[in-house]
């Protein structure tokens, strides 16, 4: 049997366990509050008022002008995680993370019925509310597929198990959309075929959905069906990262082209530490911005030859925004990498000067890694770090303990 | 709202069973006795391993405080407290 443990707006309860003062009221966690930006969370006394998660920030201080607006702190929340972690490898070595506030729990032979998977899901339950203070929702099944929508059938607090059988009943008469792994346009797309719900899904001939959606219509049917054999797979094995990436909220919207080409050298050179810092080169830079219409726009180029390093990705990252932006204010900017591979295949230095290049990435990293990620930045991102003084979840200032005493740059 | 402060502040401290406890700290005068830590946590920074507890004083304020071991030293990030309720 298999647990899905989901906590329960897990940044605003975190807030409110730290906070005892919070408790019972509506909380919203987001970035800087002073300034704009999204709601990362919204805790379930915010949520009758129509405050969501992505929401920008003006309209939930429209809906929700009472409730405690919270600074995101993504250092607590990781450190939390790792600590429910902790608790659930106490159960069973079995436990894949599958995001900040999610994992999967295989029980295995302790637990052969569905019944002993309650008992033990309902302990876990009692212990994280004890140790932390905090809610979660379980969901218990024969597989992951069912354990991760049956986490989401009560909340908050919930505990629902399903067998095959009990999952067929429940989910068949719903919205198609519900299915794990069914958008919005692959649901648009069954329903144009008259597949409206779970159970017309799983009713539906296997010829149509595999001549409809390729090779995934059988898979769609078993998961309507209840039937899934996705592998668990335990976190000390670790699962490699398919893309990295880093986007930031401006305070404002800008068309300065040298402030928004800081910010992109910046995060660049984020994703490029990350990505060294993993173990990876990568073989596709993306560009991601939001203009002041709320447009979002997104491309992406596929390099020579795989990198690690931040000029190179800021290079090609430069050069799609150039192509996409028509000088109208942005207000959001986001660089990823994907098209990841542990070791490069192909020829990378052929030259001196890469080799020198390398050593001197090696050097620099040599100082964050002792120093911090602050010690060192690229000269062209420090105009800005003034401008700005804000990157997501907290200052650049604030990252280091008593800095707000220090004479600004 | 929060007050960030990054304040350094002097902190009576129990170091037992290997683990760091808060007791009490002072700030802006007043002597400030933890009633309970709500939460904890830790980040690296470089080399150094930074320790975050969100503490309950008095009147349930509450406050973050750090311990740095590069000082070492304590900094009181961010406090709530009835003072600068709204």
């Amino acid at each position: 049997m298999i647990l899905l443990i989901d906590m329960d707006s897990f940044f605003a309860s975190v807030e409110q366990a730290h906070h005892p003062h919070l408790r019972g009221r509506a909380v919203i966690v987001c970035g800087d509050p002073s300034r704009r930006g999204v709601v990362t969370a919204a805790s379930y006394e915010a949520r009758p008022f129509g405050v969501r998660a992505g929401m920008p920030l003006q309209e939930a201080k429209r809906l929700c002008p009472d409730a405690e607006y919270v600074e995101g702190n993504p250092d607590k929340y990781v450190g939390v995680s790792l600590q429910l972690l902790d608790l659930y490898v106490q159960y069973t070595p079995d436990v894949e993370p599958f995001s900040v506030d999610e994992a999967f729990v295989g029980l295995g032979r302790r637990a052969p019925t569905l019944e002993r998977a309650i008992e033990i899901a309902r302990v876990i339950q009692r212990e994280i509310d004890a140790r932390f203070g905090l809610g979660a929702s379980i969901g218990v099944g024969p597989n992951k597929l069912i354990a991760k929508m049956a986490s989401g059938v009560h909340k908050p607090r919930g505990l629902t198990a399903f067998d095959e059988a009990g999952f067929c009943e429940h989910f068949w008469p719903l919205e198609v959309q519900v299915l794990w792994g069914v958008g919005p346009q692959l649901a648009a797309r069954m329903r144009s075929l008259g597949i409206s719900t779970v159970g017309d899904l799983a009713r539906a001939p296997a010829a149509l959905l595999k001549g409809s959606f390729g090779v995934i219509g059988p898979q769609l049917k078993e998961a309507a069906h209840g039937k899934d054999d996705t592998p668990l797979v335990p976190y000390h094995q670790g699962v490699d990262a398919k893309s990295i990436g880093h986007e930031v909220t401006l305070p404002r919207d800008c068309a300065d082209r040298d402030d928004l080409l800081g910010t992109l050298l910046r995060l660049s050179d984020q994703v490029a530490r990350r990505t060294r810092t993993e173990g990876f080169v990568a073989r596709v830079v993306a560009l991601k911005f939001r203009d002041h219409r709320f447009r979002t726009r997104i491309r992406q180029r596929a390099l020579d030859t795989h990198t690690d390093d931040h000029a190179r990705i800021f290079t090609v990252a430069r050069e799609l925004f150039e192509t996409l932006w028509n000088g109208e204010p942005v207000r959001l900017i986001g660089v990823s990498v994907a098209g990841l591979a542990r070791e490069a295949t192909d020829q990378t230095e052929l030259f001196a000067s890469d080799r020198r290049t390398r050593a001197l990435r090696q050097a620099l990293d040599r100082v964050r890694d002792r120093l911090g990620e602050a010690s060192v930045v690229p000269a062209g991102s420090l105009g800005y770090r003034r401008a700005l003084g804000h990157v997501p979840f907290g200052s650049v200032a604030s990252r280091s303990p008593g800095a707000a005493r220090s004479k600004p740059r | 709202m929060f007050e960030t402060l990054n304040d350094p502040v002097d902190v009576l401290t129990a170091f037992t069973d290997g683990k760091l406890e808060p007791l009490r700290f002072r700030w802006r005068g007043s002597v400030i006795r933890i009633r309970k830590v709500t939460g904890r946590w830790s980040r690296r920074e470089g080399q150094a391993l930074l320790r975050y507890f969100s503490v309950e004083g008095p009147a349930s304020d509450t406050y973050e405080l750090c311990y740095d071991p590069r000082g070492p030293r304590w900094v009181l990030n961010r406090a709530w407290t009835s003072g600068n309720r709204e």
